[in-house]
């Protein structure tokens, strides 16, 4: 599903040159979850990037879903998120000026469908992760645990074929955790999405198909 | 996506509601402003409706001895034949104090039909006026010796307008319904522009001037040739003096009074200009500043949706799109306050002027947020979606 | 304290130098056009060339007729008759001074045309108006009772009619083909100056309209000076008893007005006012509504601004909210800051104020008419700059002292 090879990311300022990846291959099947560890700045969020198409390779090929995304345009970029990825943050990143029905039919705004379409996929997506009464609410009226919900809700509206978690659990307490958790299991059992998370919790790594270690820029495990 | 950025736009209300009250004065500044531009561009684009070239105007006192109609008239009919016989003076007529561009005003009114008629301005002439001013006639014909001591009137086109509509005038008794004084139009002449090219000609009546009015006529208005120079004028004074005797004498060229007249509509129009250019670039200037930092301010936001699909032009035509449905909003309103304008006739002026300048601020409204949000706009396309979703 | 807001003030300013220059820019217009606006108003009402007794004078300028039955207005300039007849007679005043509203003549010089405007006076005007002479003297009372034809020009005149001769006391002007010797040239004045002004200044008594004519109404307006500022109510009261027992000497007309105004009555009662009501009250209402608009454009825009400005230090404000500074104080010094920030706009107005006075000096829209910026006008900067001030920061302030700590702080 996500074929990395030999990826390389350096960050350069005036005076500095940082290397944040250094010669990173790897393999993510379809429908696997794998998990990626690492001690903070040892460019696990810079690897997801990459894989989101946030962020360009200095050196490298990426193929995604049989795609080598090496060539695409700004457009094509954009419409290749939109279709085959969700993302998923630690903070969450809701819009706090729209309810959370509006939140989650945020990706297929930037896609053609009807309103009422949208309504129904995106009241659809609020009921798998368990938040059909809270629909007309703000962001700022729910809990950590309920915000992340919508998150997942968002990612998985517009059925990507992978899912990109940034530290899904980091601001959640442990029972909410878990529960964030479960939900990504259940989706990836469900629904054989492939899913890419990274995280700081051993916990929830071992509870993935695959963890991968980070250290310094390169894979240690 | 319109749906949607207007619940984002309703949702954050209360922050958007000083940008919004903000358009919506500046959008009535500039309608104040725009209509006052093109109340003047129309007048001025109409015809001035007579040549003020070469023709002077000539004011004496009337200090003579006499209050005696048949001697007044005769020394009148005296002074009017030793100007005839100078070759350079052309044409002349009497005149009330009210000839165009003179400042001086006379009106009159009545009711016609049940409709208001007044203020009518009220010209006292005599037959040889509209040659003077080269006056173009519309109907019927201009006054002559048929006239003495009838009641003739010619009115003009506004006038013909108001009361007959499309019908002719010439023939038609007018007045007011219910009084004795009724007057016979007996002719229908173009609009003068007597107060300056930029303002309309108003509703006007002629009369001839009888025999007794030189006992108040103090203006006669002279057609000169165009050999007419100063060394001219300066014999016209000499002989001006030593016939009529006793009086204080003026001549002053149309042209001269015309510009005047005109620079008092120009000046204060670029005062109001400039000062309101100042405000509208003070406004452009706060707008600029909001629209930016709201940006910066909503970095996450907008690389949130970059990383779930938008492209760089999308999130900037967002921004821009966002702005032009506030900038709505207060036209929407603006446009209800600008509208009571037209609808209740305030100072009397053609509904067209106000709709014309109704659709002119709306467009220079929409440019002016357009020109604002273009930049910050760009700035946020611009914004790389992996930096700003870790920024938080 | 103080000095402590200041430099964070000032630091603050420098940071965000886009947002301080648009309400620098903002401030100090909106601050010029009303200190220009006011300078023109200052110079219209207070003591100016040759004008300068204006504290203690009174101004007769029209005399209307009025038929209540009928609702006729009959309103004019007054008479000779009525000001020598009636008004001469009064008591209180130190002088009276008669003048005539200038006319325009022509005169015809090389073939040249030159237009003048002719007053004519009494010898009291002279002593009245304090014009500076160039050249020779007024005219005498004796030179007036003898009806000489003697007159006083001014410099443009000389300079229009005579070209650049030196001296030309004792040379004639000719005007409306009539010899006058001259006998003094004065400095010009504006035209704003409707009393006074006048390129060739005649005795009365060379008038060739019928000064002697009995009636209320003609081309002559009066000036009553009084002894001291603090007689001029009593110089009121006396011409109000006066004016009561002047019959209308018409069976038409049953009421007669002339008033004896200040030039700042005199321009209220024109613009706002009529006869029974000077109309002060209406014109202060009506100019602080229009300064109040004016000033609505550029108040929305940096309340605007502020409130962007304090958003944006919303973490700075948490950090002292977490460290104990209550939200009094926070709004006290943003307030603090904001009148900085407006009397920096203010001193840049000034600048500007002096650079557009100067500009219009120089330019001949209003010949003569020079603006200058006097302590009256900067007190009144002053005031609309602290006014602004607080005004523009007072929304703002109020919005940051609600801000949450905890958010302000997440926000970074």
């Amino acid at each position: 599903m996500i074929r990395l090879q030999n990826i390389e990311k350096v960050y350069r300022t005036d005076t500095v040159e940082t290397l944040a990846i250094n010669g990173i291959n790897l393999d993510i099947a379809k429908g696997e979850f794998l998990s990626i560890m690492g001690p903070s700045g040892c460019g696990k969020s810079t690897l997801l990037n990459i894989m989101g198409l946030l962020d360009e390779p200095s050196k490298g090929s990426i193929r995604i879903a049989d795609q080598d995304i090496t060539r695409f345009s700004d457009q094509q970029l954009a419409k290749f998120r939109n279709q085959k990825l969700g993302f998923i943050f630690q903070s969450y990143h809701l819009i706090n000026d729209l309810q959370v029905l509006d939140n989650v039919e945020l990706p297929l705004l930037y896609r053609s469908g009807s309103a009422k379409e949208r309504r129904e996929l995106a009241t659809e997506a609020l009921a798998k992760v368990g938040l059909s009464n809270r629909i007309k609410h703000f962001p700022t009226q729910l809990s950590g645990g309920q915000r992340q919900r919508v998150a997942i809700a968002r990612a998985i509206v517009g059925r990507p074929q992978i899912i990109l978690a940034d530290e899904p659990t980091g601001n959640l307490d442990s029972a909410m955790g878990n529960e964030i958790m479960d939900i990504l299991i259940s989706l990836n059992k469900n629904d054989g999405t492939t899913i890419v998370m990274v995280t700081h919790d051993e916990n929830m790594a071992h509870k993935t198909h695959r963890l991968v270690r980070l250290f310094d820029g390169s894979q240690v495990q | 996506m319109f749906k949607h950025l207007f619940k984002l736009i309703w949702n954050k209300r209360k922050q958007n509601f000083l940008f919004l009250s903000e358009i919506l004065v500046s959008f009535l500044v500039i309608f104040a402003v725009f209509s006052l531009l093109t109340f003047y561009y129309l007048n001025y684009m109409l015809p001035k409706g007579f040549e003020s070239e070469r023709v002077w105007s000539v004011s004496y006192s009337r200090n003579a001895k006499t209050n005696n109609i048949d001697s007044l008239n005769i020394f009148y009919e005296n002074v009017r034949r030793s100007l005839k016989a100078l070759p350079e003076i052309e044409e002349l007529s009497f005149t009330s104090a009210n000839f165009p561009y003179s400042n001086s005003h006379s009106t009159t009114g009545f009711t016609y039909k049940g409709k208001e008629m007044s203020p009518i301005n009220n010209y006292v002439v005599e037959d040889d006026y509209n040659k003077v001013l080269g006056m173009q006639l519309l109907e019927g014909r201009w006054f002559n010796k048929e006239d003495i001591n009838q009641r003739s009137v010619v009115i003009n086109s506004t006038l013909k307008q108001a009361m007959f509509g499309d019908e002719p005038a010439a023939g038609k008794i007018v007045g007011a319904d219910n009084e004795e004084e009724k007057w016979k139009v007996i002719g229908v002449t173009a609009d003068v522009k007597a107060e300056g090219d930029y303002w309309p000609a108003g509703k006007s009546f002629y009369k001839r001037l009888d025999t007794g009015s030189f006992r108040w006529v103090g203006h006669i208005l002279l057609k000169v040739s165009p050999k007419a120079d100063a060394a001219f004028e300066s014999r016209l004074s000499k002989l001006l003096a030593r016939i009529i005797q006793n009086s204080n004498t003026e001549i002053q060229h149309m042209e001269d009074t015309r510009e005047s007249k005109n620079s008092d509509t120009v000046i204060p129009m670029i005062i109001c200009i400039t000062v309101a250019g100042f405000l509208i670039i003070n406004v452009a200037l706060g707008l600029f500043g909001v629209l930016w930092y709201n940006i910066s301010q909503r970095r996450g936001e907008i690389g949130l949706r970059r990383a779930i699909g938008a492209t760089g032009s999308s999130v900037s035509f967002q921004l821009v799109s966002e702005s032009l449905l506030l900038a709505t909003l207060s036209i929407i309103l603006g446009s209800f306050f600008a509208l009571q304008f037209p609808l209740l006739n305030v100072f009397n002026v053609a509904a067209s002027v106000y709709i014309i300048a109704l659709l002119l601020s709306i467009a220079f409204i929409y440019l002016l947020v357009i020109f604002c949000s273009l930049y910050p706009g760009k700035q946020a396309a611009a914004i790389h979606p992996a930096v700003a979703l870790h920024e938080e | 304290m103080l000095k402590n807001y200041f430099k964070i003030a000032i630091a603050v300013l420098k940071r965000r130098k886009f947002f301080t220059f648009i309400s620098l820019f903002g401030i100090s217009f909106t601050l010029t056009i009303l200190m220009v606006t006011t300078a023109f108003f200052d110079k219209m009402l207070s003591p100016s060339y040759p004008d300068y007794k204006r504290n203690r004078s009174l101004y007769i300028t029209g005399v209307a007729l009025v038929s209540s039955k009928n609702g006729w207005y009959n309103g004019s300039s007054a008479s000779f008759y009525f000001l020598d007849h009636y008004v001469l007679k009064l008591k209180t005043p130190e002088k009276i001074g008669i003048f005539s509203f200038s006319a325009k003549a022509n005169a015809y010089v090389n073939n040249k045309k030159v237009v003048m405007e002719y007053k004519y006076t009494d010898a009291n005007y002279w002593e009245i108006a304090e014009y500076q002479f160039l050249e020779g003297k007024p005219y005498t009372k004796q030179q007036i009772d003898n009806g000489e034809r003697v007159g006083v020009i001014s410099e443009s005149n000389k300079r229009n009619y005579f070209g650049d001769a030196k001296s030309v006391v004792g040379k004639y002007i000719e005007a409306d083909n009539v010899s006058y010797r001259i006998i003094g040239v004065v400095k010009d004045l504006p035209r704003s100056m409707r009393n006074f002004y006048g390129d060739l200044y005649l005795p009365y008594t060379v008038s060739k309209g019928n000064y002697k004519d009995v009636g209320f109404q003609g081309g002559f307006g009066a000036v009553l000076l009084a002894k001291s500022e603090a007689d001029v109510p009593k110089m009121r009261t006396e011409y109000q008893q006066m004016l009561s027992k002047i019959p209308t000497n018409d069976k038409e007309y049953d009421k007669l007005y002339a008033h004896a105004d200040t030039m700042l009555e005199s321009m209220s009662r024109k613009l706002f006012g009529n006869d029974e009501n000077v109309g002060i009250s209406r014109m202060i209402a009506i100019v602080s509504l229009f300064i109040l608009l004016f000033l609505l454009l550029p108040t929305i825009n940096l309340v605007n601004i502020n409130i962007t400005r304090i958003m944006e230090r919303s973490s700075e404000i948490g950090v002292r909210k977490a460290f104990g500074a209550s939200s009094k104080t926070l709004v006290y010094q943003f307030i603090v800051e904001n009148v900085i920030l407006t009397l920096l706009g203010g001193v840049i107005g000034v600048f500007l104020s002096i650079v557009c006075i100067f500009l219009f000096n120089q330019s001949d829209i209003l010949p003569n008419l020079n603006l200058s910026l006097n302590f009256t006008v900067l007190v009144f900067g002053f005031l609309i700059c602290l006014f602004f001030g607080l005004l523009s920061g007072v929304y703002p302030a109020w919005r940051m002292s609600r801000l949450n700590v905890v958010n302000a702080l997440k926000a970074q």
